[in-house]
């Protein structure tokens, strides 16, 4: 039975940050996930605090930390810390962000058309943000045959004002489209194998020629470019210099519909970020049970063929998600349950949980809904005190967050996977990561 | 009931309800092998979940309205390999990688089966009869000219790895010595394990299950070996279920005497043990009693020692052994979801240095890559893991599955061994230094 000083649960944002923190105080650590998610599905962006009353993330984080049971209450002043500490991990992966807490949150336009608030953005999207000079033009420029990104819907959309918000916008909003070698004939087409082909310098080449000298025929193409999000997976660095080279206009890549390469290429630093640190990461891990005793959890149980597979370990990292991740499970009787520890759950009565509009800006009341913690991420009972000694919840799952409405979810996983590592591997006399057990 | 409408059953209750469960969100495809390198294959999601509400669960075309129905909108699934890493990842618990074998199966179901892939599914039949002209079947697979006219006629790659025939099955060869030994009482189930060889030990790799004995019965196991088939995997992956099915009911019998009287069954071939353990149920909808007897006692090779060693029962005074060692891990154990117990184990030996190769799979999935159209992409597949070893400059590699070793083997030049091959070699270097009457080496494992 292999044993580890750390468990973490979930490969999200929040579990491998956890996991990158806590192998870097020199834990052994293991993730176990079911499977992939939230990375594979996001936009590769750091979201912060993008409400709309915020000017920028720090004043989102501020106003955030002053309602009621939101974790930025407890999590709000070390958002900085964390990010500042993330950065260099994931730029060893190739991901570099732009922006900070101070860089004014702007509207960023979609790939559906729309507009999104937005202040730390990858590389390849940064392009993207507002404010447009006057007279600034914005081409759309998809790929004939790719059915995820339309450039004449984007453009007919993009040029309502309202999108804007009746704020600043590009001065006209142009579609194009270009064949690219190899892929006009392609059914079942699909972001990622677009952007594996980018990988390849030969076609990369012959690629943007073709888009330059269609960027090239749209009259005053001479300001932005947007560009589904297909620029290059292994290799993106490499492509987006190129592509800023080559092009007439300023470039930017609109993430898509799953799946997202920005969110891999994300994934892909995080777990390399891991396994840099001496962590691992095992994902196809159905958990079935966790053992505990007394206030202490022992081991984790996952399904494995014909039997099940336990892993013994000191402390455990709760970073599962939210209803959507299947962190919390909801019952046909109106209750919420979480179901690996039956912590305690926080969440707004039954009645609240059909929403009249399932798209209103604030988010879907069951968003909130979560595990309550105290300021180290220690499940609390009613009373406020912990019910595990050695468990800690990270991400979505925590009570009190609108992680999808507020547009906190990112810099609450990152905030709260950091100290929830920190918090274990600070135990001096804790099961977790006595200072040397780190593998040789 | 046909056996085609008992595939059907099986698709429509354990498998193929589930892709109800899927999302659409595509991470399948995000880690597909072969969607990685061709466009032949459009990836899980297409030809699975996504393919899957337009299949009849019909055995033969229908007619509805007027409209012939075909029994897949996707043919391309017969280019997916098998390895099993859609279904790992998926985040709703689909059974993509068991509906698109099931699906493969039902397009082949009541048509005539291609020599080729009949051939590359009888691993036994091949095996005996390779045994039986091993001198000749040996030096025909290396000769250029008769490869080469085997790429034509019956479409093996004429490059594709294939192992030496042994000059006798390790099932003669294991009888002769029982003779020689006399018969002895048999063990109760804590001294003896049941040792299923698979057809790799058996023809090719006699060392396999000599280092498997060695080891065994260094840690207080005798083996039992009975008499055995193929697991039937190679005949699953070329979508011939019937025969499958056949080969399953003739090694449950058999096994699960043994697993009744409570003894263990052991592998060193982790996708027979992978088979025995859960494509008996997902693929072949097998779900009797003896089944279940038998998958629960089943075990691979590695996972049984890391389990004695958690017990505190293995002998951990392994010699030492200064290298490194490049490890793959096999797509077959990854479907075990035990870890990589052969890591573990390669911890507890001084001084090696192993190294997982962090790959997804080497591409040869059983027969897979042996096939003419096939090759190159298992080749490209694979190129990955191969540039790793071959960068890593170590005089052997390791690997859990007897294809992918030999695979590795012939793609990058490097020896590459069995786990325990490598643990064998740590307790003789152990044994030697006690002989010499040298210092003890250090015990591991602390």
């Amino acid at each position: 039975m292999p044993s580890a000083d750390v468990v973490v649960i979930g490969a999200g944002l929040a579990g491998l940050t956890a996991a990158i923190a806590a192998a870097e105080a020199g834990a052994r650590v293991l993730v176990l996930a079911k499977g992939h998610a939230a990375t594979h599905w996001g936009p590769g962006g750091i979201d912060v605090a993008g409400i709309p009353a915020a000017s920028t993330p720090r004043d989102g984080i501020r106003r955030l930390a002053t309602q009621p049971g939101h974790p930025y209450a407890f999590l709000g002043d070390d958002v900085a810390a964390a990010l500042d500490w993330l950065r260099p991990q994931l730029a060893a992966g190739g991901v570099d962000h732009v922006g900070d807490l101070d860089t004014p949150l702007q509207l960023a336009p979609t790939s559906i058309g729309g507009t999104r608030r937005a202040a730390i953005l990858p590389a390849g999207q940064a392009a993207a943000l507002s404010p447009w000079a006057v007279g600034e033009r914005l081409v759309i420029c998809g790929i004939t045959g790719f059915k995820d990104f339309w450039p004449e819907a984007i453009a007919a959309s993009l040029s309502r004002e309202r999108i804007w918000e009746g704020g600043n916008r590009p001065a006209s909003v142009t579609p194009v489209s270009v064949a690219l070698p190899g892929l006009a004939a392609r059914h079942n087409l699909n972001a990622l194998e677009i952007a594996r082909r980018f990988d390849d310098p030969a076609w990369r080449a012959m690629a943007i020629e073709a888009m330059a000298r269609a960027i090239a025929s749209v009259p005053g193409s001479g300001g932005r470019v947007a560009l589904p999000a297909v620029l290059g997976l292994r290799e993106h660095a490499a492509v987006l210099a190129a592509v800023q080279q080559r092009l007439p206009a300023s470039p930017f890549e609109m993430p898509l519909v799953p799946p997202s390469v920005p969110g891999l290429r994300l994934y892909a630093a995080l777990r390399a970020a891991v396994i840099r640190a001496g962590g691992r990461v095992q994902i196809g891990e159905m958990i079935e049970r966790v053992e505990f005793d007394g206030r202490s959890v022992t081991a984790v149980v996952s399904a494995a063929a014909a039997r099940t597979y336990t892993v013994r370990t000191g402390a455990l990292i709760l970073a599962t998600g939210g209803i959507a991740g299947g962190g919390l499970v909801a019952e046909r009787d109106g209750r919420l349950r979480e179901p690996l520890l039956g912590l305690p759950v926080e969440a707004p009565p039954a009645d609240d949980w059909l929403s009249v509009d399932a798209f209103d800006p604030a988010g879907h009341p069951l968003e909130k809904a979560g595990i309550r913690t105290d300021a180290e991420l220690r499940p609390v009972g009613p009373d406020g005190t912990p019910v595990f000694d050695n468990v800690r919840v990270a991400g979505s799952l925590l009570a009190g967050q609108r992680y999808i409405g507020e547009r906190c979810g990112d810099g609450v996983a990152l905030t709260s996977g950091r100290r929830a590592a920190q918090s274990l591997t600070a135990v001096p006399a804790g099961p977790a990561a006595a200072p040397g057990s780190k593998r040789p | 009931m046909t056996i085609a409408e008992l595939v059907m059953n099986a698709s429509e209750e354990a498998v193929g309800y589930s892709s109800d469960e899927c999302l659409k969100c595509n991470v399948c495809v995000t880690v597909c092998p072969v969607a990685r390198v061709t466009d032949l294959f459009p990836g899980p999601k297409y030809v699975g979940p996504q393919a899957q509400r337009f299949r009849t669960g019909r055995a033969q075309p229908v007619q509805v309205a007027g409209i012939r129905i075909p029994l897949s909108p996707d043919l391309t699934v017969d280019y997916c390999s098998g390895c099993g890493w859609c279904t790992t990842v998926c985040p709703a618990g689909v059974k993509i990688a068991e509906m698109n074998s099931q699906s493969r199966a039902r397009m082949k179901a009541g048509k005539r089966p291609k020599l080729r892939d009949w051939g590359l599914g009888q691993t036994d039949l091949v095996g005996r009869l390779g045994v039986l002209f091993s001198p000749i079947s040996n030096w025909a697979l290396a000769n250029r000219p008769i490869r080469a006219i085997m790429q034509t006629t019956i479409g093996i790659h004429r490059e594709a790895p294939f192992p030496k025939f042994g000059r006798r099955t390790f099932q003669s060869t294991w009888k002769r010595r029982q003779r020689r030994r006399g018969t002895a009482a048999v063990p109760g189930p804590d001294r003896a394990v049941v040792y299923f060889h698979g057809c790799s030990a058996n023809y090719y790799e006699q060392h396999v299950a000599d280092a498997a004995i060695a080891i065994l019965r260094r840690n207080g196991f005798e083996t039992i070996i009975p008499e055995q088939v193929c697991c039937g995997l190679p005949l699953i992956s070329n979508g011939i279920y019937t025969e499958a099915r056949g080969r399953a009911h003739r090694n449950l019998d058999v096994l699960a005497r043994y697993a009744r009287q409570g003894y263990r069954i052991v592998g060193t071939s982790t996708s027979c043990t992978h088979t025995i353990k859960a494509e008996y149920r997902d693929m072949l909808d097998i779900h009797d009693e003896d089944a279940t007897v038998v998958a629960n006692a089943t075990w691979d090779i590695c996972e049984f020692l890391l389990d004695l060693h958690e017990q505190g029962k293995l002998d951990t005074r392994f010699g030492r052994l200064d290298e490194d060692l490049p490890y793959h891990a096999p797509c077959q154990l990854r479907s075990h979801g035990i870890g990589l117990p052969a890591m573990e184990l390669f911890a507890l030996v001084p001084g090696l240095r192993a190294a997982d190769m962090d790959h997804d799979c080497c591409g040869i999935a059983g027969t897979y890559g042996m096939k003419k159209e096939k090759y190159p992409i298992g080749m490209a597949v694979g190129a990955p893991l191969f540039e790793k070893i071959r960068a890593s400059g170590a005089p052997e590699a390791a690997c859990d599955s007897e294809t992918c070793r030999w695979q590795i083997e012939k793609a990058t030049g490097t020896r590459t061994r069995h786990p325990i091959e490598i643990l064998l070699a740590a307790y003789r270097v152990a044994d030697a230094a006690d002989r010499a009457g040298r210092e003890p080496l250090a015990a591991a494992g602390a």
